[in-house]
């Protein structure tokens, strides 16, 4: 609910008012920060909307102006001088409307995604909200369904961590090392693109590092109360100090996939080719994402990044030219 | 200064006149007396463009769920020239028996927190705004955990828009492996997020059957036809296309060989069930999974089925004659 620059349409400024006047009714007098913040707008577009509420009324008889009372009213010297909201008269608009086809369903989605969140889950209270909603809609909203995650023990204990605030130690296998056993403050579970990550502090590497639950086995709630926690959680793929560049070509229509690998400053777009710079902690890895998308997407540089991922693929063939596949044929 | 009357001040007004009214306002009455509209006729501005203007009003205050009923002529419904306009207050308001808990806000706060697509984010915080304005506090947000839905497709805001109002669309469709995009029209019924990728389940109408297409396959712009179909389909569409989906996975599968301690045996581990020379992993999509598993070079190997096998093999070729040796380090 920041307060974004972003232009209001027309059709947002209604639909503000439709809101604003019920919500302004209720609260009695709200102050211009609080209000701007609710609405997710600038004081400034806050004021402006407030003072033009005093325009909008029943509709005269023709040749004449509407009599006061058939206008809104603000207090305007609170407004003026405390930078306090009051409607002081109401002519219609009391009631809070119904939610639109378009606001329940991304609430009914919404809902979905967190159900799988175990202090949602607990709380049974998913199935009467989509009641609500449903029942609060305006026009029947376009069913938008998110299919559900299963939840497996690892999930489970590591959400149990989060929640109790105590740090969890498992056993982490990254891509292409050895397995390593990692004690770690659990700030947050991230669950984007139907993977679950954790992120925390991790007392190995005494710093904020970012987990593949996939990858996490074993895991055990420890007696460690968290020294790390409630501070701010840096971006989920935050480049790491020691990162190495790794230079890629790709058609335009595939850079949306890389999501967070990709940073703006580092990419080039050139008649529907991109070229990017990555940061990774091995260059090497990189054939991971080079072999997941055939040859539309090229390693450029550095040369050892290259090598790694035609020999990646290479290897990846060999499987398949065993003699006894021949036969089988 | 007659005509400088904005626009959200105009339809705000008309909201106002027409909640006010018991018996409906005419077409005439609203363009002589609501403010927005009064001043443009005094200024000369002529009843054609008033009249037009009106009704993109009201196409507007519908869109944002603002209902507004027409009250033609008893004897001939089609005869507009003499209607009257209302907004029924009960069907405007949040019906008064849909109460919300704190704790129910805190759970819709989150809900309404996932989306990181602009437009939708914006429709989920409305949604919760007007919980808030009914005076309801949450209880303390729930922390720890941040679940995010992305909806990058182009495709998706415009079919969205086409399932609402029950209308026929048409798009290109590029099936993986075919040279060029073909059309197809479709009654869109659902949109599907299912292992982090939007479909939007419908009815094929050139074969009248149940489809399932990928927003990512969709080639160019969804058109919105005029034709239009019952909107009773809709219902439970998308717990009918769900089910297909999961169907489709429990017959298709994959026989794969996987080198245990690997990423491949991690990733793929989890939703496999054991076979006897390897493990077997349920799919929807051929392609996606052949994506997937070239991804993991010599740590898995396909058994069957052989399409796979040689969509893996194709990606694999492939990636080698992109990055052949470019001879200048030798």
């Amino acid at each position: 609910m920041s307060a974004k620059a972003r232009p209001l349409l027309a059709g947002d400024r209604v639909r503000l008012y439709l809101t604003l006047v019920p919500y302004l009714l209720e609260h009695g007098q709200v102050s211009l920060a609080e209000a701007a913040e609710e609405f997710g707008v600038t004081t400034r577009e806050m004021r402006g909307m407030v003072e033009k509420l005093t325009v909008i009324g029943l509709p005269g008889e023709s040749g004449f102006w509407q009599q006061p009372q058939e206008m809104f009213d603000i207090n305007w010297d609170l407004l003026d001088q405390e930078d306090v909201i009051e409607i002081t008269n109401d002519v219609a608009l009391r009631r809070v409307p119904r939610f639109t086809a378009r606001e329940a369903a991304a609430l009914l989605a919404g809902l979905q995604m967190v159900a799988a969140v175990p202090a949602v889950s607990d709380s049974g209270l998913v199935a009467g909200l989509i009641s609500k909603l449903s029942r609060g809609a305006a026009d029947a909203p376009a069913d938008v369904v998110v299919a559900p995650t299963a939840i497996d023990a690892v999930r489970e204990v590591v959400a149990r961590g989060v929640n109790e605030g105590r740090a969890i130690s498992f056993t982490y296998q990254a891509p292409d090392t050895a397995p390593t056993t990692r004690t770690v403050d659990p700030m947050q579970i991230l669950i984007t693109n139907a993977q679950w990550y954790l992120q925390g502090w991790c007392h190995l590497r005494q710093a904020m590092r970012t987990f593949h639950l996939d990858r996490v086995s074993d895991p055990q709630i420890t007696d460690i109360p968290i020294t790390h926690g409630g501070e701010h959680v840096p971006e989920a793929f935050a480049e790491v100090d020691d990162d190495r560049e790794v230079a890629v070509r790709m058609p335009e229509r595939l850079a949306p996939l890389l999501g967070g690998l990709l940073s703006a400053e580092h990419v080039e777009t050139q008649s529907e080719v991109v070229t990017a710079r990555l940061h990774l902690a091995d260059p090497r890895g990189i054939k991971r994402i080079a072999a997941r998308f055939g040859g539309a997407f090229e390693v450029l540089e550095p040369g050892v990044a290259r090598t790694a991922t035609r020999e990646w693929a290479a290897a990846g063939l060999a499987l398949y030219h065993h003699p006894s596949e021949e036969d089988a044929g | 200064m007659a005509a400088r009357i904005p626009a959200e001040e105009r339809l705000t007004n008309l909201v106002v006149a027409l909640m006010a009214t018991e018996i409906g306002l005419t077409k005439q009455q609203i363009l002589d007396n609501v403010s927005g509209y009064r001043q443009r006729a005094d200024a000369g501005t002529r009843t054609d463009a008033l009249e037009k203007m009106f009704e993109r009003d009201k196409d507007e205050l519908r869109s944002l769920g603002v209902p507004i009923e027409t009250i033609g002529d008893a004897a001939d419904p089609n005869d507009l020239r003499e209607a009257r306009y209302r907004i029924p207050q009960a069907e405007y308001d949040l019906p008064s028996d849909i109460d919300f808990t704190p704790a129910e806000l805190a759970v819709l706060q989150l809900a309404g927190s996932v989306w990181s697509a602009e437009s939708v984010s914006g429709d989920a915080q409305s949604g919760v705004r007007k919980i808030r304005a009914l005076g309801i506090d949450g209880d303390e947000p729930i922390i720890g955990f941040a679940p995010r839905i992305t909806a990058r497709d182009a495709a998706f805001s415009p079919l969205q828009e086409a399932i609402e109002k029950s209308r026929v669309v048409v798009f290109e469709y590029l099936k993986p492996g075919e040279d060029a995009p073909r059309r197809r029209r479709v009654r869109p019924l659902a949109l599907v997020d299912y292992e982090a990728r939007w479909h939007v389940f419908g009815i094929d109408v050139d074969v009248e059957e149940d489809r399932m297409f990928l927003l990512s396959r969709i080639v160019g712009d969804v058109r919105m036809t005029a034709s239009t179909f019952d909107a009773a389909m809709r219902e439970g569409a998308g717990e009918r296309a769900l089910a297909g989906l999961e169907e489709v996975a429990a017959a298709n599968s994959a026989l794969l060989e996987i080198t245990p301690g690997t990423e491949a045996a991690l990733r793929l581990g989890r939703r496999a069930t054991p076979a006897v020379q390897g493990i077997r992993v349920p799919f929807v999509d051929l392609h996606i999974l052949a994506d997937e598993l070239a991804s993991y070079g010599p740590e898995v190997r396909v058994v069957e089925p052989a399409p796979l096998r040689e969509a893996v093999i194709a990606r694999l070729q492939a990636v080698v004659v992109t990055h052949a040796d470019r001879g200048e380090l030798r």
